[in-house]
């Protein structure tokens, strides 16, 4: 991804990333009106549009802060896709047989396949990364928010009572018990690892 | 994998492995696809975990702010479909809203001749929870204890969805409301200073609210005060100054 050029519409990521309340209404003027059209062609209606966008807004949010989320194409085509997904997903779960799926407006921009691909596979990886952080055993729990919330390990170790040797090697067992409950998880392999 | 492997994982992520094990840890990736794969993913969950527990508040914040431009956009586009159905209701509005505004003049004037009153401004718009989550119980039963003015319960309600979601600054800002109402003064400023401090969406009605709520304990300095400290693009900005005017 790093030998092609970025878009210009990146603006519209950095903007999100830095909670940029003019670029928030921004995408909803020019890229929302598309998004309900095609909820409402598709057995939907404006409240389905509003959460479809919602949460794809939210997804865009924690992978541009977590990871560099580099656009190399228009913004428009990336997020489109996106919602689209979102919503023909929804339609699965409710088990609605007739859908309708217009294909006029699929973007054939090859980027923006991949770059929303990209970021469905993103949002898939969070939920499972949830879910699985529920399953774990509270000591587990209490000891990584504690980690990850007071960063320097020696505080962490103070507050819970424990030596700072035995804090840095639970740290890491637990993450490694969460990676082992994602990897044992049915879901797992939808996540291209 | 081995323990050993996961107290690794996490030596290489934080740059604490020697010369000679990063070059055996570097092979190992190289040659072994279970040993990468859990890697990767172990690397995965921990910036999840970064980005979740460390920037919470920071997550929190856009959701807020997302939350109400969603509702204003939302908003809008139906209010314009609305218009474009009832142009034959229409006359019936104009004639409601001249009517009001005649009423609101004589309230206006009235106020004038005397001493402002929390009363006079706590006609609260209906708060609605429940376009985003109708089927939880909790939060139609907050919504509608709230805009029946049941404060109580609403209360009640409200602290039961704090309980699964504590960082929800909307509620916390609904709950401050309900609680000024209900004469819990300490706890409703406590939350009103930490909300008008912070950085959501919500900031600035909350100064509104805590300002409504000094007012209604009298501590008049207290509350021309927070008063000014709401800024001119703030919804409750002419309000502001309007009560803030009365009391000096």
């Amino acid at each position: 991804m790093s030998d092609k050029k970025l878009h210009e519409d990146q603006k519209y990521i950095d903007g999100l990333a830095a909670n940029n309340t003019f670029i928030i209404k921004a995408i909803y003027d020019k890229f929302a009106p598309k998004v309900i059209n095609y909820v409402k062609q598709n057995s939907g209606d404006a409240h389905d549009a509003q959460d479809v966008i919602q949460e794809t807004i939210i997804t865009i949010f924690n992978q541009a802060k977590q990871k560099k989320l580099e656009l190399t194409c228009p913004f428009d085509a990336y997020f489109f896709l996106l919602c689209k997904r979102k919503w023909l997903n929804q339609l699965k779960k409710r088990k609605v047989n007739e859908v309708t799926i217009n294909d006029d407006v699929l973007s054939k921009d090859d980027d923006a396949q991949v770059l929303s691909f990209e970021t469905s596979i993103f949002e898939d990886k969070e939920a499972l990364f949830n879910e699985m952080f529920q399953q774990l055993g509270d000591a587990c729990k209490d000891l990584l928010k504690a980690t990850f919330k007071i960063k320097s390990m020696e505080e962490v170790a103070k507050s819970l009572n424990i030596t700072y040797a035995y804090a840095r090697k639970k740290k890491s067992l637990c993450i490694g018990q969460l990676t082992k409950l994602v990897q044992a998880s049915p879901k797992f392999n939808q996540l291209n690892y | 994998m081995e323990e050993q492997d996961y107290i690794q994982f996490e030596g290489y992520l934080t740059g604490d492995l020697s010369k000679s094990d990063l070059l055996a840890f570097d092979e190992r990736l190289e040659s072994d696809s279970d040993f990468k794969t859990a890697f990767e993913i172990y690397k995965d969950v921990s910036s999840h975990l970064q980005h979740n527990i460390a920037n919470e508040q920071e997550s929190a914040d856009f959701k807020a702010n997302l939350d109400v431009i969603t509702n204003q956009y939302f908003h809008d586009i139906e209010s314009a479909d609305v218009e474009n159905k009832s142009s034959q209701k229409s006359n019936f509005y104009k004639y409601a809203i001249a009517a009001s505004v005649v009423i609101l003049l004589g309230f206006f004037v009235f106020n004038l001749l005397g001493k402002p009153n929390y009363n006079d401004y706590n006609n609260f718009d209906a708060i609605s929870l429940t376009v985003r989550s109708a089927e939880d119980a909790n939060f139609s039963n907050a919504e509608q204890s709230f805009n029946t003015q049941n404060y109580e319960a609403a209360i009640a309600a409200f602290n039961t969805i704090l309980e699964e979601d504590f960082s929800n600054l909307e509620i916390q800002l609904y709950k401050s409301m309900a609680l000024v109402e209900t004469n819990q003064f300490e706890e409703a400023d406590a939350l009103l200073n930490k909300l008008s401090k912070g950085s959501s969406a919500y900031k600035n009605k909350a100064k509104w609210i805590l300002a409504l709520s000094y007012l209604k304990q009298e501590k008049i300095e207290l509350c021309k005060e927070t008063l000014q400290s709401v800024p001119k693009d703030a919804d409750d900005y002419k309000r502001a100054q309007e009560l803030f005017n009365k009391l000096d």
